[in-house]
This record gives structure tokens, C-alpha cells and sequence, in this order.
């Protein structure tokens, strides 16, 4: 049975998943654009504890009565069920924008670690301590209002992939979901490659794995 | 593009698979892949810890770890999709109609 060295590293894991995973860790605990390292950690902590919960509440329960830690807690166990009209109806109650972007990319950033954990049979990673310092203020030089997504991205929008723009009116935390993703799927470079793998499982095999679990969490996308 | 990369390998992968579980896909291991794929969805950390374990037998752990891995980006990034409202383009959402309902995900609130 695979455990955790000394390090926080779990044993049997490749060492740039090991790395993508104790940055994204990091980042989520560092001062964001908008919110302290402290309230990102909060708002993690909500999405984590959303996305164990082995008997959440209903989608349309907010049990935080907090805006932020309720859109986090949305995200971690039922992402699937998230509206235009909920989203909407929560930037009406006062949030920015880019205040829910950086909940997403906080929610990116931390319930992946655990979910590997939990899915490869290792320990829960815990969050390191929130550092000290003033929100960064750090957005996209030109944000536009976009039509594949709901949330406004860096300019000039709707010329990738909806996905891809989806976090980018935030470099902080553009940056840190693709570095993920690099690890634990793969490369822009590497998807063009049908044939490409890591010697382990073959594409079709990743595929069909992708597919499965975004079944399952009923993401149409 | 589980479509795409399988004809490029030469098989043919059964999206079946995908939709509701229960075969191999068509593919190596694809059940072992199901089961664990299935059980990491649910609640069950029993149910979790038998399929991790099928699949370390059958394909072996760094096999298992890869596909973990793979299932966590996927946790990932349905979450930033269904967060910001992803959606398609309209001409490639004309294109995806067939597909979107041999999958049965047409009715599913995230299909925007």
C-alpha cells in the first residue's frame, strides 16, 4: 500500500504529479486576486468538505449563508447542477465577477489533490497555512464579456475553447489549472497526439476513464 | 475524442461504456477502468478500496495511479466547466447532436 514520505510526496506517484500537486496546494494557501490566502483557504475548505461529504445536501441548500463558501460548497458536490440563473442571482446578492472566478479556480486547485488521494487510496493532503499578504489585484490587461461562458475572460474572447478562457480573466489561476492538468492528463501539445500516452494506460484507456467520471457528474461538456 | 483516439489505435471502443458502465468498452481493462471510474463517483470507500484493488491486479498500481490521476483532472475541470458556463460554439454544437444523444446528456442541467 502506497503512503506519504516524509516530504508530503506519496509513494508510487509520479514525482511531477507529486510537484503540479504541492503547487496547486500552495497556491490555493497564497493571496489571490481578490481574496486573502486565509479566505481562499476557507472557501478550499468548503469545497473539500463538499466534495467527501457522503450525504451533501440538496443542490439548492446554501448551508454556509455565505456567498463565497456556498458557491465553493455547490462546486465541490453538485458542480453538475450549477445554473446561469444561480449564477446570476449570486453576483445580484453583491459578488464580482471575477470574485467567482477565483472561487472556481480555488475549487480547481484543491479538490483535484484530494481526489486523487482519495481515489489512489492515500492519505487526505491537508492545506498548508494561508500566507500572510494583501490580495494581489492581478487580473487579465483587457477582460471582455464572452459568449461561451458566462463569466468574463481575458481579451479577445470566444477565440479558444470555452474551457480554455474559462479562467483566463485570472493568470494566477489560468496558470495553475493547466500545470494540473499537464500532470494529470496531459499537455495541449501531447492531446493533439491520439496516439500519445505515459506507457501505462493507452489514450482510449484515459478516454474512456475521462468520459466515465464526466458522465457521472452529469458535466455536458 | 474517446472516439478519435481509439479509431487512431486501430480499435473500436464502445461508447456504451461510457453512458452506462457494465462492459469493458471494448478496451484493455476497460472494465477494471469502469469499476474504479464508478466507485471513485460514489460514496462507498468499501466499494472504492475492491475496484482500486481489481484494478491494481489486473493492469498494475502504477496503471491504477495514472488512471486516478486522470480521473482527478476530470473532477477538475467538469467543475471550472459547469463554474463558468462553458458551452460550444453554435456550429459545433449542431455537429455534436448525434453524439450528445448517444450519450444521453442532452438533458442534463449543465447542457447549455
Amino acid at each position: 500500500m502506497s503512503g506519504m514520505t516524509d516530504s508530503g510526496a506519496a509513494v508510487g506517484v509520479r514525482a511531477d504529479l507529486s510537484a503540479a500537486y504541492g503547487r496547486s496546494l500552495a497556491h490555493v494557501a497564497s493571496p489571490g486576486s481578490s481574496l486573502t490566502a486565509a479566505r481562499r483557504v476557507q472557501v478550499a475548505d468548503a469545497a473539500v468538505a463538499a466534495y467527501l461529504d457522503p450525504a451533501p445536501p440538496p443542490p439548492w441548500v446554501r448551508p454556509h449563508g455565505d456567498a463565497a463558501l456556498d458557491v465553493a460548497h455547490r462546486l465541490g458536490c453538485h458542480a453538475g447542477t450549477v445554473t446561469e440563473q444561480w449564477y446570476q442571482q449570486v453576483i445580484a446578492e453583491g459578488m464580482h465577477p471575477l470574485e467567482w472566478v477565483e472561487i472556481v479556480g480555488v475549487v480547481a486547485a484543491a479538490v483535484p489533490p484530494v481526489a486523487f488521494a482519495r481515489a489512489a487510496g492515500h492519505p487526505i493532503p491537508g492545506l498548508p497555512a494561508p500566507v500572510d499578504g494583501e490580495p494581489t489585484g492581478r487580473e487579465a490587461p483587457e477582460l471582455a464579456p464572452a459568449t461561451l461562458n458566462w463569466v468574463p475572460v481575458a481579451a479577445p474572447a470566444d477565440e479558444v475553447a470555452s474551457v480554455v478562457q474559462a479562467l483566463s480573466a485570472l493568470p494566477d489561476e489560468w496558470d495553475n489549472l493547466w500545470q494540473l492538468a499537464a500532470a494529470q492528463y496531459m499537455s495541449d501539445r501531447q492531446m493533439d497526439d491520439p496516439l500519445w500516452n505515459r506507457g501505462t494506460l493507452s489514450r482510449p484507456q484515459m478516454e474512456l476513464a475521462a468520459g466515465r467520471i464526466s458522465r457521472i457528474r452529469e458535466c455536458f461538456f | 475524442m474517446l472516439s478519435w483516439s481509439s479509431t487512431e489505435s486501430g480499435l473500436t471502443a464502445d461508447l456504451s461504456a461510457v453512458v452506462s458502465g457494465g462492459s469493458d468498452g471494448g478496451l484493455p481493462f476497460g472494465r477494471e477502468i469502469i469499476g474504479f471510474v464508478d466507485a471513485i463517483g460514489g460514496k462507498d470507500d468499501q466499494q472504492l478500496s475492491e475496484a482500486r484493488q481489481r484494478l491494481v491486479e489486473a493492469a498494475g498500481e502504477a496503471f491504477m495511479v495514472d488512471t486516478a490521476a486522470v480521473v482527478a483532472n476530470f473532477e477538475m475541470m467538469t467543475r471550472v466547466a459547469d463554474g463558468t458556463g462553458a458551452r460550444f460554439p453554435a456550429a459545433r454544437a449542431a455537429q455534436r447532436a448525434q453524439l450528445d444523444a448517444q450519450l444521453g446528456i442532452g438533458g442534463f442541467t449543465s447542457a447549455r
